[in-house]
């Protein structure tokens, strides 16, 4: 405690104070334009950064993390256009509330639900950092396997649609996920020779073809009498009804959001679509799910931002990054020659506890910097829609481009985004499709991991407390579903 | 708030303004890895011994940096003002992933860094020497899993190795590939794994704090601040160091080839290059003209030859479990599994729905719509480097306005989706380009200086 006062001491220094300003609005502004994430920018920064005080950089390389993940969820809501993996559960509720007139409310709930989620997961950090790194170390392979058949088991029967349609779109994701060379041994897969499949499909291109040119043909399909996007309807704010139904979600995201992300393995997919599986469990009209339930917002948006925080537990205490931005962020470490670790709290208290002060003060900027802009991101929806849809053809494109600077990856996001309209026009979900791309891969190598070390025995499955249990809720929630549905109707 | 956040990006642009000459370095991984660490290290060093000079950082991620390489050497052939980030794990990806162009095509400079390697166990293992680790190891290879980085890097290359010189085939390696040395670290933490082989530097801060015991490190002499033996005193008769190196593009003359040498053998003597070197855990390993062109030959033999062996032992019995899952089950598995549940799927929506074939007829009454924007969105990858980003742009910004609008063809409506859609595009070219440091092909006449993408079918 005393040493996260004399943290605060720190962060509350003016100038120290400016940096985390620039680093909230800058990482606000990176995490609204798709493709340009914070791994990236940060990446930029830092031969800028050289000749800066240590705490001053990394003040405000916290701050673009934060602010990216608040920034990220804006174009999901308003555009169904994720531009990155973890707001992708967001688009599917957020875009249906946008549609029904309620833009500001989704932006509303999502940008204080961060604000809860943020700091109610900073006050985990700065309290229990070394519990969780003890309990994230006994997650072996088997574990991260059972965990993602539960989340794959979770996406079919959870996300909208015939049931059926979400296998359809899970195992598509699946068999895409598997091109590329294979992590464990280094051999191609359906790469068909083409050199620029070695490297498999990139999520991000396959979540800007699937909804952003999915979504624009799908439009177009459907032609110009549908008018589709109400303007705003109601308040432009959240109504009181909408905050009895978001605050339940925003703890519960909170809760499943900071474990997870701690997790060595992590990322913000997970927890993301597991807070959407419980927020429709406990909803008490869960058939409004798909259409524009506030809770699929809130849980999901929460469970995002927690999940940011928790990252930061590995990389503080073990030097371990579980994303790309916090790979990132240990280079920026090691730039200053501080070396993230077991130490680094014992060298350098002021520092971590002073970046860890200014997460606080970061989260309180954000909000203030991210409630005024509701106002004027609903005013994007009111553009003709011609050019409103022209204009995410073209900030697509942009993105596409901007992750390899390819040229070949502007033809498979159209491919995709031919998929995508497909998948609508036969009335199949198209999220479980990324879900299946990102986790996929992962499950199988897990699967494999967990084999190899056990020399092909696949008791461990069974024996290992954690992974049996979490395979058995699997198999019950697979059970289940079709057994409730006949019982009903 | 906004004019601070302008402020924060104009920090990103001060290359943009300057500069008479300039220099470009492809960093051909994503950014925080070791390539892209030295690109930037670089990019650093260089602007301090030669002000005045802009250095512009490329990352062209992908395949062990082979697709970095491939762009370099067609695109930059004969840019005397070019550079490539490169390394062992190169080496060894041309090989493995099949690349047609190798660092042959290349023009080697000079050699940089090196990372000597560590073979650590957790403190509670009962292996406390690399001579009772290598004893366990012979009697029964499969019982000794080994974390580390990825398939076919320098991590996997020093156990496999290490198998060879303990005359064990090294296919019966039981290695278990982790995403980079890092998430290993996690796993060998927990005890998942019996032992870790990582760059030294990864592993530095549990080694201090007595979570981890080095058991060996695998440079040639011992290494002073590192309380390990070399595997060549364990009894291992190896050394290996994932060095680091850059290269030039193809179509080099001499005196050119030899000014680039100059060039960065001042950068490397430079303040700034031996402090960062001190700080990242890096071995000065620098090395420059002939003597670089040497090493780079005996490493790339050195590598083929244990690549070889390794790929013609594969067909004897895989050590562990792998063999019961290779890497081939689960897709296969998954194909079939997908066109099974296709063709349920199908079947369930043409009976329900006979007269659409399972579409929704009523809903979709556009086909041209449709037709025309996709056909707009395929054409725009093929006129995209010859046009450029802006008016690629206008042209599926004009087109997706007249497909959404859906009322056949008028040219004022047409005329103004032009106009708004090359002003967007400008817009978001002069953000994305100046601002961010993101290049993009511009408009033809107008520069020439960003190198044009190339495809990678």
């Amino acid at each position: 405690m005393n040493d996260l006062w004399h943290g605060f001491e720190v962060a509350l220094q003016p100038i120290n104070l400016m940096w985390g300003m620039a680093g909230v609005t800058l990482g606000t502004a990176v995490g609204v334009l798709p493709g340009i994430g914070p791994a990236l920018t940060v990446a930029l920064l830092l031969p800028v950064t050289y000749g800066l005080d240590p705490t001053a950089a990394l003040i405000m390389f916290a701050g673009i993390y934060y602010g990216a993940m608040y920034g990220g969820s804006t174009t999901s809501i308003l555009l169904n256009t994720p531009g990155e993996s973890a707001t992708i559960v967001t688009a599917i509720d957020g875009h249906q509330m946008a549609r029904n007139g309620r833009a500001g409310a989704a932006l509303a709930t999502s940008a204080v639900g961060s604000f809860v989620a943020g700091t109610l997961s900073t006050i985990a950090l700065s309290l229990t950092a070394p519990l969780m790194v003890r309990m994230a170390l006994a997650f072996g392979s088997a574990e991260y396997f059972a965990l993602m058949v539960l989340a794959f088991v979770t996406v079919t029967t959870v996300i909208g649609g015939s049931s059926l349609g979400g296998w359809v779109s899970l195992l598509l994701g699946l068999v895409l996920g598997s091109v590329g060379i294979d992590a464990l041994s280094g051999q191609a897969r359906f790469t068909f020779g083409v050199p620029y499949l070695l490297d498999g499909i990139d999520p991000v291109i396959v979540a800007i073809g699937l909804f952003a040119i999915g979504e624009t043909l799908w439009v177009a399909g459907r032609g110009p009498a549908h008018e589709d996007m109400l303007p705003v309807r109601g308040s432009l704010w959240m109504t009181r009804e909408e905050w009895a139904r978001s605050w339940k979600p925003w703890l519960r995201g909170s809760a499943i959001g900071f474990p997870m992300g701690a997790l060595p393995a992590g990322g913000a997919e997970l927890p993301t679509l597991m807070s959407y599986a419980i927020e429709k469990r406990l909803a008490r009209r869960p058939d409004e799910f798909g259409h524009g339930a506030i809770e699929g917002v809130a849980g999901p948006e929460a469970a995002n931002n927690a999940s940011a925080a928790g990252t930061l537990v590995p990389l503080l205490t073990l030097g371990l990054p579980t994303s790309a931005t916090a790979a990132v962020l240990l280079a920026a470490f090691q730039q200053f020659g501080l070396q993230p670790g077991p130490l680094l709290f014992e060298h350098e208290p002021a520092l971590v506890w002073g970046v860890i002060a200014s997460l606080y003060l970061g989260n309180v900027m954000l909000l203030v910097l991210n409630l005024p802009l509701v106002g004027l991101w609903v005013k994007l929806l009111s553009i003709p829609r011609p050019w409103l849809y022209g204009g995410i053809l073209v900030v697509a494109s942009l993105g596409a481009f901007s992750v390899h600077r390819s040229a070949g990856d502007l033809v498979l996001v159209a491919l995709i985004g031919g998929i995508g309209y497909g998948l609508r026009r036969v009335d199949a979900p198209v999220a479980p499709v990324i879900i299946g791309l990102i986790l996929g891969p992962a499950a199988e190598q897990h699967l494999r991991r967990a084999l190899s070390i056990s020399q092909g025995d696949w008791t461990p499955f069974v024996t290992r407390p954690l992974a049996a249990t979490l395979l058995a809720i699997a198999v019950a929630i697979l059970l289940w579903a079709p057994v409730r549905r006949r019982w009903r109707g | 708030m906004l004019s601070r956040g302008a402020a924060a990006l104009l920090l990103m642009t001060p290359t943009i303004l300057s500069g008479s000459s300039s220099l470009l370095i492809v960093a051909p991984a994503a950014p925080g890895g070791g390539w892209d660490q030295t690109a930037r290290v670089m990019q650093r060093a260089l602007a301090e011994v030669e002000p005045g000079l802009t250095v512009q950082v490329d990352n062209v991620p992908g395949a062990a940096g082979t697709i970095g390489l491939a762009r370099f050497v067609q695109s930059e052939r004969g840019n005397p003002d070019a550079l490539l980030v490169t390394g062992l794990v190169m080496v060894s990806g041309v090989i493995t992933n099949g690349s047609p162009v190798s660092l042959a095509d290349a023009t080697p400079i000079a050699r940089l860094t090196g990372e000597s390697e560590v073979i650590v166990v957790p403190a509670a293992s009962p292996y406390r020497s690399m001579q009772e680790l290598a004893a366990a190891f012979q009697t029964d290879p499969g019982t000794i899993s080994w974390g580390g980085g990825s398939a076919g890097g320098t991590d996997d290359l020093l156990v496999r190795l290490m198998a060879e010189q303990l005359g064990l085939p090294a296919s019966r390696v039981n290695y278990i590939a982790f995403a980079g040395g890092g998430a290993a670290l996690a796993a060998v933490l927990g005890g998942q794994v019996t032992a870790a082989v990582s760059g030294y530097f990864e592993f530095a801060g549990q080694i201090a704090a007595g979570q981890l015991r080095p058991l060996a490190i695998s440079s040639p002499e011992r290494v002073e601040g590192i309380d390990a033996p070399t595997l060549r005193e364990t009894g291992i008769a190896l050394d290996l160091a994932n060095w680091r190196a850059v290269v030039g593009p193809p179509g080099l003359s001499d005196a050119e080839r030899d000014a680039l040498t100059t060039r960065v053998t001042n950068m490397a003597q430079s303040a700034t290059w031996k402090m960062t070197l001190a700080q990242n855990g890096w071995e000065d390993r620098f090395l420059a003209g002939a003597g670089f062109r040497q090493f780079l030959f005996a490493e790339q033999a050195r590598i083929a030859a244990v690549l070889e062996r390794l790929a013609a032992s594969d067909s004897a019995q895989p050590a562990g479990g792998a063999a019961s899952l290779s890497p081939h089950t689960l897709p296969r598995v998954m194909a079939v599994v997908f066109g099974g549940v296709l063709i349920a799927f199908g079947v369930a929506r043409i009976r329900t729905q006979p007269s659409a074939f399972g579409l929704q007829p009523s809903e979709i009454r556009h086909h041209r719509s449709v037709a025309i924007l996709g056909g707009a969105l395929l054409v725009q990858p093929l006129i995209f480097s010859t046009i450029g980003f802006v008016l690629s742009s206008t042209f599926v910004f004009a087109v997706a306005g007249h497909a959404l609008r859906g009322r056949g063809w008028r040219r004022a409506a047409t005329l103004k989706d032009l106009t708004i859609g090359l002003a967007f595009s400008w817009l978001l070219y002069l953000v994305f380009s100046t601002g961010l440091g993101v290049s993009l092909p511009a408009l033809p006449l107008l520069t020439s200086s960003f190198s044009l993408p190339t495809f990678d079918f």
